[in-house]
């Protein structure tokens, strides 16, 4: 009992010991281990190359004096709940009052009630489900846009494609963030004037989607939407081939903008159609990396592997706070949140300016996989480059 | 009709596959009375084997699978020998916590190793198939049941013929007699054990094939065999072959019936129920 | 020690850990409310496992029950906490009577696997349930009260630990402890196994599903897999057998050890922490199977024979 005691008394002391900093620590529980590793390390890399290059470049200004920026990063271990208790510990043990989030919407949903609870600010790259917006929060901020509207852009361009597709299925998975994407998209395909053929929920993680592809073959559909994770899309990808499925353009939430995805599936990723809020090209500007592209290939060149719009969200958030701080003139909580709350600034990610529930609006290009590389298709403005529509059958590739 | 065709074609190659991914399992289980929570991990290991041959060699997937076998033959070996051993008269639960470790630093170790990218084992074969009726039927799904059956009728001709597979259902049956038959013990734990590995490593090459691998795929592999072992069996590997299909064929009519959320509330319940009604699996006595 | 050294030392303890609140800083109050349910589920899986033999599995889905009960309570029907943790603590009652009947019938593995089955069945069904939030889960209102909840969980730990003391001393606990040791000589020796199994099961579920419902009213988001979490109820094993299974304070004293350890690793080494998790597993049943409190008994005769001892006995 005894030992008991005196080890309670040594954590409590090696608690207490780590303490403030001189420097403007941000903090962030990010899964970089379990299942959401593999997206989750964008994160990691977003957040380090951010502050790396600011640093580079003088830092953060308050009130006339540089300070340099640093990173408290944790490894939740894909644990919602090992994640939470991770923030009260950055909050609280750590005095880390400026947040960075996790990936994944339900993350975000569960750790953002710490930023809410101890009244610091959060901004989060990682989740887009609405639920996190809808709880009247004060201190959630986001840059990746609505999920409801990710498929917005793709349905306006499958409108003009030709012959244009009329029958649409729709698959999701049973989690926070593919449930708001198929809430949102079903109002879309219904102002579309579409059919829908199919509108099935399937289970996070499944790996046989052979039942229904069966079905999306016999009902003979023409466009296939897909909000759903990568492991799932490429088991789909692939049980498609196999099961000789190919409706005329099939799409997807995540995956496609990413390299390993498109790796790990070689040719057989070609003519699937996707969408990124973020593309990186000479004309998005930043004001510390140059623009986009140039923060693509120092990125590349830093970490091996290319960067998608998860990482160039990453770098926004980060480059929010540096602007708020420098707005606010101080690393108060309250008010570096009141002027997050205010920002509009170009980043390379695009506009970053928050709406009053916190989220950011982007539109969302639509891509697809030509040749094995990424190809924007359909932007704002009408078609970028030209799609391959109809995708072929597979034997005829 | 033709969709009801489809499925039940979708869903007996399936079978097959969850059977290869249960045999190990089950028989470790029913000979070793040792419940081998690591047991998906094992089959993740496979499946890098058989990748990095691929990959990394440029070996046919089908020519790397008996190289995965071997290695985990061997991994799993030493496992036994040198690790399992150590526990095998310990409380019940032990025995389960031990390989619940194995399975938490076998796959941590897995993505330090391989990183958490998805990695598929993607022959240039690895989409074509043929129409048996109006059946889209995969070719490499036909490949993959085929060994899966196979491996199952080896192992089942192995434990009836073969002087050590006799060896291995004497010790399933009573240690004590087992020594009198010969046999050390030990040794016979491990090749069991080894044995059961080997079917992992094959069962994780066919899974590379025919869907994706990263180092989290174990958990969810081990839950799966557990449902078909049981739901099949201890007894003999032909009741694993039964319990696979039985569950790859309930799972796709539930998917096509009920909706492909409700999968696993059936592959689950029946074990569940299984387990309540006729513990000794479908085919079993009765206890 | 005496009977009467022990409830003094245990009164102390007690008192000390109920003014952390007001003296140490809010991440020592979270870790304590973490640790203090973890101490809870493993001191009633104790009840279960530890006295009656029995592994099971399926605790985490009377954590679930629990964290639902509540969660369903106050988001759904507007419903003050307490009455979300009656309510939990019913449902895990009604899961105990009805599941338990036929399931504590199975032995060995099999009871071990079907409990594990259970939980996947009721993450699998949650996740379909419209009331339960399905798969995307259910948000409750936020509370800045750690104080409450570390209190709250002092509380219901010091209550479990008190049944525990009290059925060890019971002849309600001889019969579980002959059930775990022969189930047919119970029998014979008179012990209604069914009822004796049955009612241990559920008061196991009630404790547990009081600390699934305190933690999810605290950490304000609940989704089926979390709550229905194979991995906690490890957790709650390892930490029990850690500790010592079937007795007193042995879970009490592992859930607070492996805790205090996993969470300095887990903020020191980060990813590396659950590797070293997986080893002190793998270590601690080879050497020390029978736990903290056996080590604690056996160690000042034998010394450091006493890993070796454990070794030859086990092995094959």
């Amino acid at each position: 009992m005894k030992t008991l005691v005196s080890l309670i008394g040594g954590i409590a002391a090696a608690l207490v010991a780590a303490s403030a900093s001189a420097v403007i620590t941000l903090g962030a529980s990010v899964q970089l281990s379990g299942p959401l590793a593999n997206t989750g390390r964008y994160y990691r890399d977003g957040y380090e190359m951010a502050i790396d290059t600011i640093n580079k470049a003088g830092g953060v200004k308050v009130g006339g004096k540089s300070e340099q920026l640093e990173l408290k990063i944790l490894d939740n271990q894909s644990d919602n709940n090992l994640a939470v208790r991770q923030y009260v510990q950055l909050v609280t043990q750590d005095k880390i009052s400026l947040l960075l989030g996790p990936f994944a919407s339900d993350a975000v949903i569960a750790t953002s009630s710490v930023a809410e609870k101890y009244q610091v600010p959060m901004v989060q790259g990682g989740g887009a489900s609405d639920q996190i917006y809808s709880r009247g929060y004060k201190y959630i901020f986001g840059t990746l846009p609505a999920a409801t509207k990710y498929f917005e852009s793709t349905i306006e361009a499958m409108g003009k494609l030709n012959p244009a597709p009329k029958t649409v299925a729709l698959l999701y998975a049973d989690d926070a963030f593919d449930v708001s994407v198929a809430k949102g998209t079903r109002d879309l395909i219904k102002a579309a004037g579409l059919t829908t053929a199919l509108d099935e929920r399937y289970s996070t993680n499944a790996s046989d989607f052979a039942s229904l592809l069966a079905r999306i073959k016999s009902a003979n559909v023409d466009a296939v939407l897909v909000a759903g994770h990568e492991t799932e899309i490429l088991n789909f990808i692939r049980q498609a081939k196999s099961l000789s499925v190919s409706p005329k353009i099939y799409s997807f939430t995540v995956g496609v903008p990413s390299a390993d995805f498109r790796k790990a599936l070689g040719k057989d990723a070609d003519f699937a159609f996707g969408m990124t809020s973020w593309l990186p090209t000479a004309t998005l500007t930043d004001q510390w990396f140059g623009n986009a592209e140039k923060f693509e290939q120092a990125y590349k060149a830093r970490f091996g592997y290319e960067p998608d719009y998860h990482a160039a969200s990453a770098v926004a958030d980060v480059e929010a706070y540096a602007k708020a701080i420098e707005a606010a003139g101080s690393t108060d909580p309250q008010k570096v949140r009141d002027a997050v709350a205010k920002l509009n600034f170009d980043s390379l990610y695009g506009p970053i300016k928050f709406d009053e529930k916190g989220q950011i609006s982007l539109p969302q290009t639509v891509i697809q996989v030509q040749d094995g590389k990424v190809v924007p298709i359909y932007g704002g403005k009408g078609f970028i480059e030209k799609p391959r529509y109809p995708m072929p059958a597979w034997d005829k590739r | 009709m033709d969709l009801l065709w489809q499925v039940l074609v979708n869903g007996v190659l399936l079978g097959g596959l969850y059977a290869l991914m249960a045999l190990g399992l089950a028989l470790v289980w029913g000979v070793l009375n040792i419940v081998n929570i690591a047991h998906g991990a094992f089959i993740m290991l496979g499946a890098y084997v058989c990748y990095y041959l691929f990959a990394g060699l440029g070996l046919d997937p089908f020519a790397a699978l008996p190289l995965a076998m071997l290695a985990l033959f061997v991994f799993g070996y030493v496992v036994q020998r040198y690790l399992l051993n150590l526990v095998i008269r310990a409380p019940m639960f032990n025995t389960l916590l031990i390989t619940f470790g194995i399975d938490v630093v076998l796959t941590l170790l897995a993505q330090l190793a391989f990183s958490a990218d998805f990695r598929t084992i993607n022959p240039t074969y690895a989409g074509s198939n043929f129409m048996l009726g109006s059946a889209t039927v995969p070719f490499v799904r036909v490949i993959a049941f085929g060994i899966a059956v196979g491996l199952t009728l080896l192992l089942w001709l192995f434990l009836t013929r073969a002087r050590l597979g006799r060896a291995i259902r004497a010790t399933a049956q009573n240690l004590v007699a087992a020594r009198l038959y010969g046999v050390e013990p030990r040794r016979v734990y491990a090749l069991t054990f080894a044995l059961g590995a080997a079917l992992a490593g094959a069962a994780g090459s066919l899974y590379g094939v025919v869907s994706q691998v990263n180092p989290y795929i174990g958990g969810s592999l081990t839950a799966k065999s557990f449902a078909i072992a049981i739901i099949g069996g201890l007894d003999s590997p032909l009741g694993v072959i039964v319990g696979g299909l039985f569950l790859g064929i309930v799972e796709s009519l539930t998917s096509l019936y009920i909706g492909p959320t409700y999968s696993d509330v059936a592959s689950f319940g029946i074990l569940v129920l299984v387990l309540i009604f006729r513990p000794s699996g479908l085919l079993g006595r009765t206890a | 020690m005496n009977r009467f050294g022990v409830v003094a030392i245990v009164v102390v303890v007690l008192a000390l850990l109920a003014t952390v609140p007001w003296i140490a800083s809010p991440s020592i109050i979270q870790f304590g409310i973490s640790t203090l349910l973890m101490a809870v589920l493993a001191q009633s899986w104790n009840i279960i496992g530890g006295y009656t033999g029995y592994a099971s599995f399926g605790n985490s889905v009377f954590y679930g029950l629990g964290s639902y009960g509540v969660a369903i309570a106050m988001v759904q029907w507007n419903l003050p906490f307490g009455v979300g943790l009656a309510f939990g603590a019913v449902l895990a009652l009604l899961f105990a009577l009805l599941i338990g009947l036929p399931v504590l019938r199975l032995r060995g593995h099999y009871f071990a696997i079907c409990t594990l089955a259970l939980a996947e069945v009721m993450t699998a069904i949650v996740s379909n349930l419209e009331i339960a939030g399905r798969n995307t889960g259910l948000v409750l209102p936020l509370l800045r009260g750690d104080a409450l909840f570390y209190e709250l969980s002092l509380g219901l730990l010091a209550l479990t630990t008190l049944t525990v003391a009290y059925i060890a001393r019971s002849r309600f606990g001889f019969g579980l402890i002959a059930i775990r040791e022969n189930e047919e000589a119970a029998a014979v020796m008179g012990v209604d196994t069914t009822r004796y199994k049955v009612a241990a099961f559920a008061i196991s579920g009630f404790f547990t599903s009081l600390a699934g419902g305190i933690h999810a009213y605290w950490i304000t988001f609940l989704d089926p897999v979390s709550a229905f979490d194979i991995t906690l109820n490890v957790k709650m094993i390892i930490m029990a057998v850690f500790g010592g299974p079937g007795s007193i304070f042995g879970p009490v004293v592992g859930a607070f050890l492996l805790s205090a350890i996993s969470e300095v690793l887990s903020t020191k080494i980060s990813t590396l922490a659950s590797l070293f998790f997986g080893f002190v597993i793998i270590v601690a049943v080879v050497f020390m199977p029978r736990g903290l409190a056996d080590l604690g008994r056996r160690f000042r005769s034998v010394g450091w024979r006493y890993f070796a001892e454990n070794v030859r006995r086990n092995r094959l």
